[in-house]
Parts: C-alpha cells; structure tokens; sequence
C-alpha cells in the first residue's frame, strides 16, 4: 500500500466515524457526500432527530439498491445544536472540508436561514425536509428547495379546519415572537381566517423559552365572549406548557396549531391536557395510514426500533430520496446540474405526498394532513388543501 | 367578569410568578453577600435538584420526599462545588472567580446533556398538585401546584430568617458578609460558615428548580439559564447581595412581567422582556444599589 492510498483509507476511516448512512458494504467508487446538518440538540431536538432517522432510513436503502451513479451516498452528519453560530461554523465545514455536493437539512425555517446565505454562495443546493416558511427561497436565493408544503398553505388549512370542521366563527391568537416560523404562521393564519369571514376577538404574544402564560390565559377569561377556539403558532416546548395552563384554568376550547406541534412532547409533557388540539402536519403516519406510509413505518421501525415519530420522519426520508433521485437525473456529480434536476422535478411520489416544482416556485403544492388528539391518541382529522391561500 | 376580578387573578398570577423568582433570587444573593461570587452555577444547581426529584419519582418514590431528597441533593452539589472549584480561588482575582463558575456552568450542563442528552423529558407531577381551584364561577382559578410554590416560598423563607437572625451560624454568616476579615479576627471559622452558605444556598436552588420544573412539567439541562438570568434581574432590581432585596426584586420582576402583558395594550406586550431590561439598564445607571440600596457597590 502506497501512502497515499493508506492516507485515503485513514481518511475514509475517519469520515466513516461521522458518517451516518452506510450499509457496511464496501465500495469500489468513492461515496457521493450529501450534507446533512441537524439539530439533534436543543429546542428543535425533538424534530430533527427523527427526520435524520429517516434519511438514513433513505440512504441505506439506496446503497442497498446499488447506490445512484454506481456510487453509494454518504449523509455527512453534524449536530448544530439549534443554535445559529454552530449552523454557520458547521456550514463552512460541510462546503469546505467536506465538499459535500448538496445538503439535506433542518426542520424549521430558522435554521435554514442562519445556513442559507453560505449554500448559495458556494452554490450548494439545499433541501429542507421541513423547514415551512414560503419565503426561504426568495429570501436566500435559487439553491434552496422545500419537501414540505408552505406555513401559508397550512396556516391556511388551519384556519379552514376551525371554520368548517370546528364550526369556530370566533377565534383567539397567540403567537410566538421569538421565531420566524411561528410569526409567519400566525400571519398567513389571520388573512385565511378573516377571508373565511372568522373573527379574532383578540390577540396576544409571547417569546420562545417562556414558561408562564397565566397572564395571557387571564386576559382570555376576561373577553366578554369566549372565543369559539384558540390558534397558537407556536412550538411544542411552549404549547404543552399553554395547554396545561389553559386547561387548568378551565378553558377548554380547541386548540389548533401547524406542524411545530408534530412531536412526541405533544402527548408526553401535555397529557390530559393535550385533548381537544389540533395541528397541521405533513402526513399522518399511524393506525389506518396509506400503503406507502405503512412500508415506511415497518421499515423505519425495522432500523430504529422504534415507530416514526412524527411527520418529520418521513420528510427526512423523503428530501434525502428527493436528492439522490435529482442526482440520477443530472447524471453527473455536479452541483449546479443537481440544482437544476431538483428544480425539474415532477411527480416525485414521496411518503408525504407528491413533490413537483412549478417552473421558478421551491415550494411544492402538497396536501395538508390535520391531526388531533382524542382520548390521549393521535388521529387523523382531515386532509386537504386550503381554498384561499394567502401569498407567501 | 368584572375588573375587580380580573385584577386579582392577575395578581395572584404575579405573586406566583414572583414567588419563583423570589427563591433563585435569595440563593444568588446568599452567595453572592458571603462570598462577592456571582455564581453562575446556581442555575445549574437547580438542575440537579430537579433531575434528582424527577429520578427518584421515576424509580416510586412519592412526590413530597423525592422533594426534599432533591434539596439535598442540590445542597450536596453547592457543598462539592464550592470544595472543588471554589475554594482554590477563593482569593484570587474576581475574573478567575467569575470564570470558575462559568466554568463550572458548562461542567455541570454538559455533564447533563451526555447523561441524560439534551431533550425535554416529562415532569411526573401527581395529578392531585395539577388540579385547580375554581372561585367566583371559575372566574378565578389556580393550581394546587401554585400554592404549593407559596407555601413552599414562605416555609423557605421564614426559615431562613429565623436561621440568619436567631442562630448562631447564621449570625456569623451575616457577619461574615459584612466584612469576612473582621469575622475572621473575632474569631469565626470562615470556612466554616462559607460552607454553610453554599449548602443554604444550593438547598433554595434546589427548591427552586424542583418547583419550577414541576410548573413547567419539563425539564432538561439547560433547564438553569433563564430563571439564573431572571434572578440576576431580580437580585439588582431588589438590592443585590441582599437577602430581603433578593425576595422584593423577585416579586417585583413576576409582577412586571404579569401586568406588562396584562394591562398593556396588545401592540406593547411584545415589548415585555426590553421593558424589563431596560428598566434593569436604569436601575444600574441610576441607583445600582437597587430598591434597597444595601450598603456595598456591585462587582461582578
């Protein structure tokens, strides 16, 4: 063995240590790197964790298949921590040591920003299984591509769902300040709603991280009307703890939210309290499921023992298939042909629904699962597509 | 629901709000009154008490026990701390000591985070302590859990005096806050009383994060960065280093917090936390001694 070969098996060892994806079979090709940031700590923890199990999930099945272009995929796997500065530092990475073709990453709009700016330099495309905001792509520019429906579209399916299959005509809306996600849906929430002729008998906010919303819960008591329900734009960690407090105070009017709420804290952290919510998500992944979402789940539980956790399982295999299938079709491992496949596809059958760019538009038009919970368990309580949905 | 109600269920929102505060408040400030350390680590103290509650819930042990176990343990992680990592500096320059416990911070939060990783888990509150008190048509309501805090907060702090006015270890940790020199010429043993004060401190850490977890229903590692942040608040807006201005500036800043969302108009409430700090940015410029102005300048 010549040293630079036993270099290049001491590297691949060490990127082997990182790597997550790989089937154990050996190749003679050097693998096809995908980037794959994620939170697997912190706040959006709970999101992120399945999403990578499910692109693994993916990967592993493409290897299996004999890999795309005669080469395996790598997901070149970080944990960013939720954080912004750790996003940026590992991004550098990604692109620069890594040289990673493209990248599949995060589950929230935040994220992706604090990543977007240094993907579209280096002209990286990147997937986001969930990341919803529908303005990502115009605020970062052509790299980025969505796998999951836009905040406005589910918003919009919220609203829809209070007026039509809740019979809500009067609502109440709390809101987030603290992240772009849940700002965002709390607007798109308001133009669905009053289009539809509900009424907001009023509005209150607060930050990500708190843990006392009595005051706001007060302020609801006090309105000369009960609202017919409450929509939250908010994240799990917050909406547990709303829930609890809302109940406690004896309100018990529904509670509806989009797809930051698809988490197992859900059920765990909000118990009893949790009855009567309803959320937005991407599929419904569950008893009476979907052929194809019923193969995921035996195959996701097969690898990781337990069943997927949320939507977001699904998204990340879903965006990592996306990617390898967008390879196939460039036909070359090249950055800005993958964009361009990406931006061509049309009908990709995923498990969440069906993925097709419409010329210039990064955000597909998918179906809208709404979730809810009964007696402690998860049920699918619709499923459509908004009629009026407000401009990104 | 008239006015007049809607007031007083938002006071009692405030008073249990600042009845939290209140408790990390007086452990921050009886550390910081012995020893002129502001302990970075008192956050994570809380931690360990919570995690320590929540772990012995988990393997049967009823509520009100697992408790006060956790008191003890958060005492017993003070006590550690100060031998390990406080004590060798103790009289080296306030930035070593500033960076010991942050150092000591991130030992403790990590540690967290590779034990028990850093997701949220569950809160496995009775349901007795979740169940509310309905007044008035339901028009006012809290939580036994909230009155639980308070009584709690109460018990604590009555204790508390009584131990700082009427004996003699307590006597000599106040002396030893005045001038630690001159207590140490008359003869107290300082090591002593300082360890003391962290045990005191470190059980109302404890206490505190157990209640506060059990409020939110969570807890995690970094579960000790925001109530840490509000006590500071708390500490200045009061008196720092003081005991009693530890406990008003609690009450205080839940009563800020409270009424800016409550009797403000909807397009300032998001305003709150800038409000807040930016009164704690004038307490310091204008009379950093806060309300009760206790008679020592404030060092980090």
């Amino acid at each position: 063995m010549t040293n630079v070969t036993r270099r290049t098996a001491l590297g691949l060892g060490l990127s082997a240590a990182l790597m997550v994806g790989t089937t154990g079979r050996s190749y003679a090709a050097d693998p096809i790197k995908i980037g794959f940031p994620a939170n697997l700590t912190g706040n959006a923890a709970s999101l992120d964790a399945p999403m990578l199990n499910g692109g693994k999930l993916a990967a592993a099945e493409i290897n299996a298949a004999g890999g795309v272009l005669g080469r395996p995929i790598e997901l070149v796997v970080y944990d960013t921590k939720s954080d912004a500065t750790v996003i940026s530092t590992v991004g550098s990475q990604l692109i620069d040591s890594d040289k990673v073709v493209g990248m599949v990453a995060y589950s929230d709009s935040d994220s992706v920003l604090a990543l977007g700016p240094q993907i579209q330099k280096a002209k990286i495309p990147l997937i986001t299984p969930g990341a919803t905001s529908p303005k990502l792509p115009s605020q970062l520019g052509d790299e980025v591509f969505l796998a999951c429906f836009g905040d406005n579209v589910q918003a919009a399916v919220g609203a829809e769902f209070a007026l039509n299959k809740l019979n809500a005509k009067t609502g109440y809306l709390l809101t987030d300040i603290g992240t772009e996600y849940t700002t965002l849906l709390s607007d798109y929430f308001v133009k669905t709603y009053e289009h539809g002729g509900g009424k907001l008998l009023g509005k209150d906010s607060y930050k990500t991280g708190d843990k006392t919303f009595t005051a706001q819960i007060a302020k609801i008591k006090a309105l000369p009307e009960a609202p017919g329900f409450i929509y939250a734009a908010s994240l799990v960690d917050e909406v547990t703890l709303i829930l609890k407090q809302l109940r406690q105070a004896g309100i018990n009017v529904p509670v509806v939210g989009g797809d930051g709420y698809d988490s197992p804290l859900l059920l765990q952290v909000g118990g009893k309290a949790a009855e009567n919510t309803y959320f937005t998500t991407h599929s419904y992944i569950g008893e009476g499921a979907t052929p194809k979402v019923q193969a995921f789940m035996t195959a996701y539980k097969a690898a990781n023992k337990v069943d997927p956790e949320n939507a977001f399982a699904a998204l990340g295999y879903d965006a990592v298939k996306l990617m390898a299938d967008a390879i196939k079709r460039a036909g070359a491992v090249d950055s800005a042909k993958i964009r361009d496949a990406i931006a061509a596809t049309s009908g990709f059958d995923g498990v969440t629904g069906t993925i097709t760019y419409r010329p210039g538009i990064a955000v597909p038009d998918k179906s809208v699962s709404v979730i809810g919970v009964k007696d402690g368990k998860l049920m699918l309580a619709s499923e459509s597509a908004p009629t009026f949905i407000p401009e990104p | 629901m008239s006015d007049l109600v809607y007031i007083l269920q938002q006071m009692i929102n405030a008073v249990s709000l600042g009845s939290l505060y209140a408790l990390v408040a007086v452990g921050l400030s009886i550390v910081f009154g012995v020893l002129k350390l502001t302990n970075f680590a008192h956050g994570d103290v809380m931690m360990v008490g919570a995690f320590t509650t929540v772990l012995l819930i988990g393997v049967g042990m009823p509520f009100i026990p697992a408790l006060f176990c956790g008191i003890l343990g958060a005492a017993l992680a003070g006590l550690l701390i100060e031998r390990i990592a406080y004590r060798p500096v103790r009289n080296a320059p306030d930035v070593t000591r500033l960076l010991t416990s942050l150092a000591v911070t991130y030992i403790l939060e990590n540690f967290g985070i590779l034990v028990f990783s850093s997701s949220p888990r569950n809160f496995p509150l009775p349901d007795a302590l979740n169940e509310s008190w309905q007044f008035m048509g339901g028009a006012i309501t809290f939580t036994n859990i909230n009155l639980l805090t308070l009584a709690l907060t109460f018990a604590s702090l009555i204790g508390l005096g009584w131990f700082i006015t009427k004996t003699t270890l307590g006597l000599g940790m106040r002396a030893a806050s005045e001038d630690m020199s001159a207590a140490q010429l008359v003869g107290l043993d300082v090591n002593r009383l300082i360890v003391v004060a962290f045990i005191v401190a470190s059980g109302f850490a404890g206490l505190a994060g157990i209640l506060w977890a059990a409020q939110a229903g969570v807890i995690q590692p970094q579960m000790g960065f925001t109530p840490l942040l509000k006590a500071f608040v708390a500490a200045i807006i009061g008196g720092f280093g003081s005991i009693a201005g530890a406990l008003l500036g609690g009450f205080v800043l839940g009563a800020l917090e409270i009424f800016i969302v409550a009797f403000l108009p909807d397009a300032i409430t998001p305003y709150r936390d800038a409000i807040v700090f930016s009164l704690l940015i004038a307490f310091l410029l204008f009379r950093p001694g806060g309300i009760l102005k206790p008679n020592r300048e404030i060092k980090l």
